[in-house]
């Protein structure tokens, strides 16, 4: 094969950089049983550089997924529950007066951290969801007149129950767009059940073991960045993008009056970065529209407003994504 | 009283007088009278009551105002205009016509219309003759005391054909559109192709792998990949491969990628194993291409031609044929056996 250099190097480097992939997977594995789609999600969201918001029901394992990443990783990590009566000061910290010093001192919050659970997202006010958005966006806290940047990697996983909506505070579409993948959570398969519950009879609790430190994520993301891209799937991703924006346009008339809003520039982004991570995670130097495909539910189902005539019809953004998957024509 | 007996003692000798003396009245040099058609009318008929002025043609006379009745008992159905002559004596000669009716019978009396007018400075007179209409109710009085009677059922009159000749045109067009709805219902119902093919002929589809066979003889033409055009020869090769599959085996090929056209081709019968391998890695090769920079040898850019004329070739469908084909073979191949057995 007279293959051209650039994607010879870059080949070979992938497959070097990302060796660490297989590990991590086995180990994940380990300790959480099933849930493939989730593993390969806080994959993707970890090597893109993109946080995570998950929508489940209790009890799919989603704190023991990031606890376990966070183990794997060699990283600090920290749960907050989102409570009505939360504060801001109480997520970035605040700054205490110390009698012995005769001074205020920085009292640094929980954000300060490399992996952070925003359990119940929605259960905080607007003050709190916000000032977590914010760290999210600028990766950096400012508490008094100071600005402390955030450790790198810093990867935020929000947890969102789709039951219990009483009492809550739903996240604005402004905020829910900075999320770079929305990770729709199921119920594991019945033989996966069947070990889960085996595992907790015996109290055999299998443990994931460190194999990789911060740094090796940061170098990894660097990597995912060279992932290359062609011209032609750019093409595909904004026609993709295009088409929530503008159905009639690609044979969608009858999801013209469904959508009341389509999904933003940073939809796009989000979509090249996650794809290329996706391309990482299998391990190849190039983006393929398999990538795009695989990533483009997680990346869209928060990006797409929905009209009252959708909602009055029972139509979902999950339908629209894959209606538009069928018909946007594979490059 | 009736109006026979009214007309014959007392009304006659007045009427006659009237006769004799016009309603004429002459003042200087005006002149004007009225005059009825008939001093006698049926309850409900009508007829003219005239106005005639003769006036210098420098005088302004003012009609009197007659709006809807002439007396309480006769009625102004329609009045003329004045009709205006110019005379050769510097005079006007104007008349007026009004319409009248009467529903009230008896002896009506019309009184004197007057007309004014300046002459110089005197303002003077001018009046017409009074007259008298007799109404009279031909119809016999109804007595009460007799009992009482249904109304009158409405003529039935008999109907001729005759009559409807006025309306020839009218029957002769609906007839003709009649025709020519039920005509085109009828072509309508028993027409063998669509009317929109009847106005827009269509070209008829080519069979797919006539269309790819020609597509991929095309990008051989072109000589792409010789002439670095790489990407775009893997593009239209893949393309061509798609479009065919899809019509071919009827799933989406053009909005699938490579993975999921081969999971879709494993339910497909395919005249050759090989053909699924060769597919994959024509797919997967033009994959390579079009997505990762690579540039395949030029064996292997001549390989997957070969491959995708292969893949068209062995799982082209072949036209079933049609009943007349069908039949006229055999008629042809009858014939034949004739043929044959005469010599």
């Amino acid at each position: 094969m007279n293959q051209t250099v650039d994607i010879k190097e870059l080949n070979e480097r992938i497959k070097q950089e990302s060796s660490f992939v297989d590990l991590l997977t086995i180990e994940m594995n380990k300790v959480i049983v099933g849930q493939k789609h989730l593993v390969e999600s806080l994959l993707t969201g970890l090597l893109s550089d993109g946080h995570i918001l998950l929508e489940g029901v209790p009890g799919l394992a989603k704190t023991l997924a990031i606890n376990t990443l966070a183990s794997i990783v060699d990283a600090k990590f920290s749960r907050i529950q989102f409570t009505p009566d939360l504060l801001p000061a109480d997520l970035l910290g605040t700054m205490i007066y110390s009698q012995k010093n005769e001074e205020f001192v920085v009292k640094k919050g929980p954000l300060f951290t490399n992996f952070v659970l925003a359990d119940e997202i929605n259960r905080a006010p607007a003050k709190v969801q916000s000032a977590l958005l914010e760290a999210m966006q600028e990766r950096q806290v400012t508490i008094g007149d100071k600005t402390y940047k955030l450790p790198e990697p810093f990867l935020v996983l929000a947890t969102q129950n789709p039951i219990e909506q009483e009492g809550t505070y739903p996240l604005p579409e402004a905020q829910v767009d900075r999320f770079m993948l929305k990770v729709v959570i199921s119920y594991p398969q019945k033989n996966e059940e069947q070990e889960i519950i085996r595992h907790n009879l015996a109290q055999t609790f299998p443990k994931a073991s460190t194999i990789l430190k911060p740094d090796d994520i940061i170098r990894a993301r660097k990597v995912v960045k060279d992932v290359y891209m062609d011209e032609k799937i750019e093409k595909y991703i904004v026609d993709i993008v295009f088409s929530t924006r503008f159905p009639e346009n690609y044979k969608l008339e009858k999801y013209k009056d469904m959508i009341s809003y389509g999904a933003s520039p940073r939809a796009s982004i989000s979509l090249a970065m996650a794809s290329k991570a996706y391309a990482f995670i299998k391990r190849r130097g190039y983006v393929i529209p398999e990538d795009v495909r695989a990533v483009c539910h997680d990346v869209m189902r928060h990006r797409i407003g929905l009209s009252y005539e959708a909602e009055a019809n029972n139509i979902t953004s999950e339908e629209i994504i894959s209606e538009i998957l069928n018909t946007v024509e594979v490059p | 009283m009736t109006g026979k007996k009214l007309l014959n003692a007392k009304i006659l000798p007045a009427l006659l007088l009237m006769f004799i003396f016009p309603a004429i009245h002459i003042a200087q040099n005006v002149t004007v009278s009225a005059k009825l058609d008939s001093t006698l009318m049926v309850i409900g008929g009508q007829m003219d009551f005239t106005i005639e002025i003769s006036q210098p043609d420098n005088i302004q006379l003012a009609f009197p105002n007659i709006s809807d009745t002439i007396t309480k008992n006769i009625e102004v159905v329609r009045e003329s205009r004045p009709d205006t002559t110019h005379l050769d004596n510097q005079r006007l000669a104007i008349t007026k016509r009004y319409r009248i009716t009467s529903f009230d019978s008896g002896l009506h009396y019309i009184p004197p219309l007057r007309f004014e007018y300046m002459e110089g400075e005197l303002a003077r007179r001018a009046e017409t003759q009074s007259s008298a209409l007799l109404v009279v109710n031909p119809f016999t009085e109804v007595d009460p005391s007799k009992g009482f009677f249904d109304i009158k059922l409405p003529f039935n009159l008999p109907f001729l054909l005759s009559e409807l000749w006025r309306f020839k045109y009218w029957i002769l067009s609906i007839l003709i559109i009649g025709l020519l709805a039920y005509f085109g219902y009828y072509f309508y119902k028993k027409r063998e192709i669509p009317v929109k093919e009847i106005f827009f002929p269509t070209k008829p589809k080519e069979p797919p792998h006539i269309m790819a066979l020609k597509s991929l003889d095309k990008i051989k033409s072109e000589k792409l990949w010789q002439s670095g055009q790489v990407k775009s020869y893997y593009s239209q090769l893949t393309d061509t491969l798609r479009r065919y599959m899809e019509d071919r085996y009827n799933f989406p090929a053009m909005e699938q990628t490579t993975g999921e056209i081969m999971s879709a081709l494993k339910y497909q019968e395919l005249p050759d194993k090989n053909l699924f391998h060769k597919m994959e890695t024509v797919l997967s090769t033009a994959d390579l291409a079009k997505f990762a920079k690579y540039e395949p040898l030029p064996d292997e850019n001549d390989n997957c031609l070969i491959s995708a004329y292969f893949f068209v070739n062995q799982t082209k469908e072949e036209p079933v044929p049609t009943r007349e084909a069908l039949e006229k073979e055999l008629k042809e191949a009858s014939s034949e056996d004739k043929q044959e057995e005469r010599d």
